[in-house]
């Protein structure tokens, strides 16, 4: 039947899977680290921050702190390293040493910049340059980096991925689903970046922050429309394809189109449809709707928000609470907005106002980034999420900077502004939130909360790392403070 | 010189002569053995200067009871007729590697044997699930997942920490594949998480001559790593030289029925915060809370039907959801031959209804074995079968969406299931019964989900030997077991859930196709040596192609094809592995009181790096008939002392583990490319350095017959050490990978395993036997690779417990939390949020009984017969999922402290100081409160140490020499009984034998169908 000699004949190609390839073909990994990078949200942000509620409590957890669902803290932790911090390690290793790839390796470092900040301003210390390590070192346990530490390298890094861009050199091209490989746009991503992470350093280490926000300034950073950090989706085929949050609602609560069966009982929050009430806000139609008679009807008298303080029973007026708008917030084409130019505004007005910029006032910053948070809806949403520009005049003047009052009286003015404009991302919110303590919500004192009654100020890392990382964790928890939702981190201290 | 005695055995039905009939002829202290060639003929040489006297010739065979007779001085030639039956175990001939039937005292190692006819009248749809309780050291269970399920059988504990715990399942000396197609479900999946049924479950009973149980490694070492687990051989039933046709004819009709009823409690009914339902709204906002007003029998209360009715406990909601399951089996089987050719052709057909409305299973089998003689030197042999397995609404188990058991253990306790009949709307959209979407209606799932499917499955074996020169015989085999899959699962458009739909798809062909050859060559020299050796060559070849399928959305409603969903995404799974092999063994006997077997084996695998890809492994026994050796009281009928080691050797069954590959992911845009995931969609990191794992076993026995055969004990004592195991490891997430593979650390099994065997009454009409088998094992991880404490292997719906191997503790141990307590006992408060602290991750339990026992007791009374199992399993914990989730709606009787008057915490707060305080019902916050008990795992943890009575037979013989018309020569009428009675629980709630995969995730309830006991009906008839 066979010979000895042969024993292991032909062991190769039955050992071949023919169904993968064994090469990395980087440009194709680097989208789905974009992909995975802007789905790796805390959708349960949008409760904490306010904007959404539901009646069941694991799915409102992020409006009501329960208890019994603090898992759900961990998810971006444990997705992001598997997925786009590996993948982007995969893509500059293949770039890294290639110096015709240049901007492939400064848009992939600029990336990893993007997804690890977000992912250390919800956690704190977390493994950083240890991190993805296990295939090609057999690093199993890495170290848990301070924060401090991480931040740092952060904002080298942007600053050396931002000088090396060569527009003449090959770029992603398609793949980039962000920038098209536009590698001027990239420079502004990247200072956009640097001046975020600039400003969140403020309360530890201010002249750290004014030297990062200055730099970042003078590297150039995004103030039109047309350069805004944007990722473009489709509107059928994959789940992947589409965008991630309008997915998600879709599909844990929107998607009976009715009204009155979301799938977890979600609604907007009553505390953002009040304050878009009573400022006259005109993106509110733009946002919600409420189903009347099968119709979703986007009449302001209508709009109303539903409480985050029913506990585990729909109430028998459900269907009477505004809910986002299919038009825009659900359509699964509309781009996810990662970096806009209303957030530069906003930061640029925070910078002038601490006095360290001074290239516009305040006022008129501030009054650009409204016009340029008003003008970003029809990006999401067409002609549907248009605002008329007279709309925005009018809102322009009657919400104008109070440049008379304190520089406390301003920043809550800004933030609170900063909260309205940079929905729906939550997480954004939340981190300038812990900052700068605006906008003043009033926190949440549910039955059975896991907080006593406060707000967040950090996640919490996976119960798996206590026995899968044990030491590290350990040394983490030692410098950090206990893995506790009310631990602050280095930058909220 | 030489005296010759010819002889043929026959069978005393059908006068065919039977083949390998073991032949021993006794002279004063020694014996000269032969076994029958294939037409039952034997010659025996014994010295010339015996002729003068007489001496006695002993004559045994599998499936018969074996004679003794007298051989007259100077006789020449002999004619002996064996009746069908057999007796005792220890005097049969047993079937062990390889098919290579030994005299049970040749053998070194514990075997036990089994014949067909048990598992025949009281039946199981799967054959592995009879084995329960039946064997010492068989841990053998059926899941609860419905008709046409998986069993999970281990021996001797589990030996490899993530790989295939299960025996080898061999039929007629060559492997069979007992794969679940796609894999065996999670405990915590969702949609489409079913049961897929086993590669076991595919053999019809009727077909099986015997089943013999190998154990340990020396047992197994010429089938190879797969059989470091154990090794199942099934022998199936051949034709035989016969005038006319032989007629065997089964019919089974059994009934199942939910057995176990949760404890709920009904001093609340439905409704939130002490208050009833009184309008539409309430009851759908709490359809499935019981945490309304005390049960009084108030008439303004509103049921989720919209229509009021008496507020009063509904008890039968189990009994009104379930339904009583059937399965009903035929089998019908033609025999006969020449002495040159015999076959033997069987059809079986299985129909079964489950306990879940809508739920089918239907088997057909069709087998045929044919044997025959070429010549004076070549016989040939073929078996074949082809199996029709179809399977209709499998029911899914772990989380909500889509698993119908939530329905009758969930919902509120004062509404009756019957008012959320027929689950759908007018226009076919699934009605509300409770908050949560998410909790399908149980009614919706049975009449509207679909899932079907269908395995074509084909069996082939065929060998042929040739007599090269006398003793020396040369086999070649091939066996290819074969099948071709098709599942699917619809979740319907109008699931409130999912309105649009959702569909998933496998299609899989999979194969294992064995090529053998072997030379065996048996010889007796000076006397009183025998010798008997063996060489061969295997190659195993497995392949699996599968394409998982899955989409969303049904564009045009209602209509379930792939071709009409908006999206949908096909994933390619081809796994390719070979494993060669050389083997030999040589068996001596001295005079047939001391017996000495080694075998050896090299293996060569495919799925390893090629400086690393083989491994060569060997094996010894011995054993020795002390009575027969020794001067021993007469009352000692058999005394036998047995002892072995054995080194097994594997690589890791899946192939591609040795480098890192990159796959497409499937994208409507850009085209996407990631690290090649495991079948759970995760990260895992490969490793070239791998090399083959090996299991050593030594064990020890000792069998006692005595008083004539009366009171038996057999008893082992073993050790089995797994080393290097090949792992995949979970390891931090923040490595990139969610695991690893790596040949790690060392796990050790060993026990002991007991038999007592007696017969306190045997009189030509009466009878009563006894049998107890008792065994333990302890295992142990004893070590992880260096830095590692533990590899988790499981976790359930989010992470309220989870299943690890730690270092230190034995295999498989349940982790979790607890409420935390200071020094004095007192549970620790977070005054913040009045929650006890949690504690730290803890071992809780144990997941496998380390104890476990039956016992048969077995009476004939003239043509009667009575057949009694009980068995137990002790030591082990079971996590409960279903009653996490029936705290939170407040069905247990643990959650009616408080409800009147608040639920009083008393304990300690963080700083040590007393801590008093009370959680009223107001507001929600008592069920709030209860619900985030959810975070204290070992609140749902529970001992599943059980006593069941097993199975119970009464049969009749009927007096078959009186019917005149027909020639029928057995027949038999018997009630049957399986999983009638749990005799003992702790787990008040559900049957603690409630798994729901055969995987090694076991330890966990999933919601999962409630077990049942059936009865029935058994018709036996042999023409």
């Amino acid at each position: 039947l066979f010979s000895l000699q042969s024993c292991d004949k032909d062991f190769e190609s039955t050992n071949t899977n023919p169904e993968t390839t064994a090469k990395v073909y980087p440009q194709y990994v680097f989208t789905k680290a974009q992909y995975d990078g802007t789905a790796n949200m805390m959708n349960f942000l949008l409760g904490t921050m306010q904007y959404t509620t539901s009646y069941n409590d694991v799915a409102g957890f992020g409006s009501k702190y329960n208890a019994a669902q603090i898992s759900q803290t961990y998810k971006a932790f444990d997705d992001a390293y598997p997925k786009e911090i590996n993948e982007l390690g995969l893509v500059i290793k293949a770039v890294k040493n290639e110096p015709s790839q240049v901007n492939l390796y400064a848009e992939a470092r600029i990336w990893r910049v993007y997804c690890f900040s977000r992912l250390t301003d919800l956690y704190g210390d977390i493994p950083y340059f240890q991190a993805v390590l296990g295939n090609d070192s057999f690093v199993f346990k890495p170290a848990y980096d301070p924060q401090s530490a991480i931040y740092a390298d952060l904002l080298s890094e942007l600053d050396a991925a931002a000088q090396s861009l060569d527009a003449a050199k090959v770029t992603f091209g398609a793949s980039d689903l962000i920038y098209g490989g536009a590698t001027d746009k990239w420079k502004k991503f990247a200072y956009s970046l640097m001046l975020r992470l600039g400003m969140r350093m403020t309360k530890v280490d201010a002249n750290a922050a004014k030297n990062w926000v200055t730099k970042a300034i003078a590297g150039g950073v995004i103030t039109t429309d047309d350069d805004i950090a944007k990722m473009s989706y489709l509107s059928a085929g994959q789940d992947i394809n589409k965008n991630p949050l309008a997915f998600n609602l879709w599909n844990s609560d929107y998607i009976a189109q009715n009204g009155n069966t979301n799938t977890e009982g979600g609604k907007y929050h009553e505390v953002f449809i009040s304050y878009l009430k009573s400022t006259n806000d005109p993106r509110l139609p733009m946002m919600a709707v409420v189903w009347n008679n099968k119709v979703a009807d986007t009449s302001v008298g209508l709009a109303k928000g539903m409480p985050a303080t029913l506990t585990n029973a729909k109430p028998a007026n459900f269907i009477t609470y505004s809910e986002p708008n299919p038009k825009t917030l659900l359509l699964m084409n509309s781009p996810r907005l990662v970096f806009t130019a209303a957030e530069s505004y906003y930061l640029l007005t925070e910078a002038a106002l601490r006095g360290w910029y001074n290239g516009a006032t305040a006022s008129s910053l501030y009054q650009n980034g409204i016009r340029a948070a008003m003008r970003q809806w029809s990006l999401i949403g067409g002609k549907d999420g248009t605002v008329a520009p007279t709309a925005i005049d009018n809102y322009v003047t009657a919400n104008a900077l109070n440049t008379g009052g304190s520089f406390d009286d301003q920043m809550k003015q800004l933030y609170t502004q900063f909260w309205v404009s940079i929905f729906p991302d939550a997480q954004e919110v939340f981190a300038s939130f812990r900052r700068t303590g605006y906008p003043a919500l009033v926190p949440n004192n549910y039955a059975g909360n896991a907080t006593g009654g406060k707000f967040f100020r950090r996640m919490l890392y996976p119960l798996t790392e206590q026995t899968l990382n044990a030491d590290s964790y350990q040394t983490a928890i030692s410098r950090q403070g206990a893995n506790d939702l009310l631990t602050h981190i280095w930058w909220d201290k | 010189q030489s005296a010759l005695l010819k002889g043929v055995v026959k069978n005393e039905a059908d006068q065919a002569g039977i083949p390998n009939a073991t032949v021993i002829l006794t002279l004063g202290k020694s014996q000269i053995s032969t076994t029958t060639d294939i037409k039952g003929n034997f010659i025996l040489a014994y010295p010339a200067g015996n002729q003068a006297t007489s001496f006695q010739l002993t004559i045994s065979s599998v499936g018969f009871e074996k004679k003794q007779l007298t051989v007259e001085a100077g006789q020449a030639a002999i004619s002996v007729s064996l009746k069908a039956g057999g007796g005792d175990v220890l005097d049969n001939v047993v079937v062990t590697a390889l098919g290579v039937k030994k005299d049970r005292k040749a053998v070194a190692y514990a075997v036990s044997e089994v014949k067909g006819s048990e598992f025949t009248q009281a039946r199981e749809n799967n054959i592995a699930n009879a084995l329960s309780g039946k064997i010492a050291g068989v841990n053998a269970a059926g899941l609860s997942t419905g008709p046409g399920g998986s069993s999970r059988v281990t021996i001797r504990g589990n030996g490899s920490m993530v790989g295939d715990n299960q025996p080898l399942y061999v039929i007629n000396g060559m492997p069979l594949d007992n794969t679940v197609p796609g894999g065996a479900p999670t405990v915590n999946g969702t949609t489409s998480n079913v049961d897929k049924g086993d590669g076991i479950a595919g053999i019809n009973p009727d077909d099986i001559e015997s089943i013999s149980v190998l154990k340990g490694g020396t047992a197994a070492a010429l089938y190879g790593s797969r059989a470091s687990n154990g090794v199942i051989l099934i022998t199936t039933k051949k034709g035989r030289a016969q005038r006319g046709i032989g007629v065997e004819y089964n019919s089974t009709l059994t009934m199942d029925n939910v057995a176990v009823i949760p404890d709920f409690q009904y001093t609340y009914g439905q409704g939130l915060d002490g208050v009833i339902p009184t309008t539409l709204s309430d009851a759908q906002a709490s359809g499935r809370k019981s945490w309304g007003a005390p049960i009084d029998g108030s008439t303004n209360y509103m049921g989720v039907d919209g229509k009021t009715h008496p507020y009063v406990a509904q008890k039968k909601n189990l009994q009104n959801f379930y339904q009583t399951g059937t399965t009903f089996t035929n089998s019908l089987a033609f025999l006969g031959g020449s002495d040159n050719f015999n076959y033997r052709f069987s059809l079986a057909d299985l129909n079964s209804k489950g306990i879940l409305p809508g739920t089918t299973y239907k088997r057909k089998t069709f087998n045929v074995a044919l044997n025959g003689k070429v010549g004076s030197k070549i016989n040939i042999e073929a078996l074949a079968q082809y199996n029709l397995e179809q399977g209709h609404n499998r029911t899914g188990a772990g989380d909500a969406l889509g698993n119908p058991n939530w329905t009758p253990l969930e919902i509120a306790n004062t509404a009756d299931v019957n008012w959320i009949k027929p689950g759908y709307d007018s226009a076919g959209n699934e009605t509300i019964w409770n908050d949560a979407a998410i909790a399908s209606n149980g009614y919706f799932v049975i009449n509207k989900w679909k899932e079907d499917d269908v395995k074509n499955r084909f069996i082939g074996q065929a060998s042929i030997s040739y007599e090269l020169l006398k003793n020396l015989v040369i086999k070649g085999t091939v066996s290819r077991d074969f099948y071709n899959y098709n599942y699917y699962n619809v979740l319907p458009t109008g699931s409130l859930y999912t309105p649009l739909g959702e569909y998933v798809g496998l299609k899989s062909d999979l194969s294992e196709t064995n090529s053998m050859l072997n030379v065996t060559y048996r010889t007796r020299f000076a006397q009183n040596f025998g010798l008997s050796a063996m060489v061969g060559g295997n190659s195993r070849r497995f392949a699996n192609k599968e394409q998982n399928i899955t989409g969303k959305q049904f564009i045009i409603p209602y209509f379930y094809s792939v071709s009409n969903l908006a999206s949908s995404s096909i994933r390619p799974v081809t796994a390719r592995s070979t494993t060669n092999s050389i083997f030999g063994s040589a068996d001596f006997d001295y005079k047939n009181l001391f017996f000495l077997t080694f075998t050896a084996r090299e293996d060569w695998f495919s799925t390893l790096s090629a400086n690393n890809n083989h491994i060569f492994y060997p094996s010894v026994g011995g054993s020795l008939i002390l009575s027969d050796a020794l001067e021993l009281p007469t009352f000692i009928t058999l005394a036998k002392l047995r002892g072995s080691w054995a080194q097994v050797g594997g690589g890791t069954p899946d192939p591609y583990a040795i480098y890192q590959t990159y796959s497409n992911v499937p994208s409507s845009g850009q085209p996407l490319l990631n690290v090649t995931q495991d079948v759970n969609l995760q990260n895992y990191i490969p490793n070239p350095n791998l090399k083959p794992y090996t299991s050593t076993t030594y064990e020890g026995g000792f069998e006692l017959q005595t008083f004539n055969n009366r009171l038996g004990l057999d008893f082992t004592y073993y050790n089995r050490q797994t080393t290097n195991d090949i792992v995949k490891t979970t390891i931090s997430s923040t490595s990139g990978y969610n695991s690893v593979i790596m040949n790690v650390g060392e796990l050790r099994n060993r026990g002991i395993e007991m038999l007592l065997t007696g017969r306190p009454v045997s009189r030509a009409n009466f009878s009563w036997n006894i049998s107890y088998n008792f065994a333990y094992n302890e295992s142990r991880v004893v070590e992880l690779a260096p830095g590692l404490t533990s590899v988790q292997i499981a976790n359930t719906v989010n992470n309220w417990a989870f299943l690890q191997h730690i270092k230190g503790q034995p295999y498989g141990t349940i982790v979790g939390t607890t409420m935390k307590k200071d020094a004095q006992g007192n549970v620790i408060f977070n005054r913040g949020n009045h929650l006890p602290v949690m504690s730290d991750l803890m071992p809780l339990g144990n997941s496998v009984a380390p104890y476990t026992m039956g016992i048969t007791n077995d009476f004939h009374y003239h043509n009667w017969g009575l057949n009694i199992l009980l068995d137990g399993k002790f030591g082990n914990k079971i996590f409960s999922i279903f009653e996490v989730y029936a705290t939170r709606m407040g069905k247990l009787k643990s959650t009616l402290p408080g409800r009147d008057k608040g639920l009083e915490l008393k304990g300690v707060d963080q700083n040590g100081a007393p801590y008093d305080t009370t959680i009223t019902q107001a507001g929600g916050v008592l069920r709030n409160y209860y619900d985030n008990y959810k975070v204290y795992s070992d609140l749902f943890l529970h001992d599943g140490s059980f006593i069941k009575l097993r199975q119970v037979i009464l049969s009749y013989n009927l007096p078959v020499s009186k019917i005149k018309f027909a020639k029928v020569q057995a027949a038999s009428v018997s009630f049957v009984a399986r999983n009638l009675f749990i005799l003992y629980r702790d787990t008040k709630n559900f049957d603690p034998e409630q798994s729901f995969t055969n995987s090694n995730a076991q330890g966990f309830e999933s919601i999962g169908l409630p077990r049942t006991r059936s009865y029935g009906m058994n018709l036996t008839i042999k023409l």
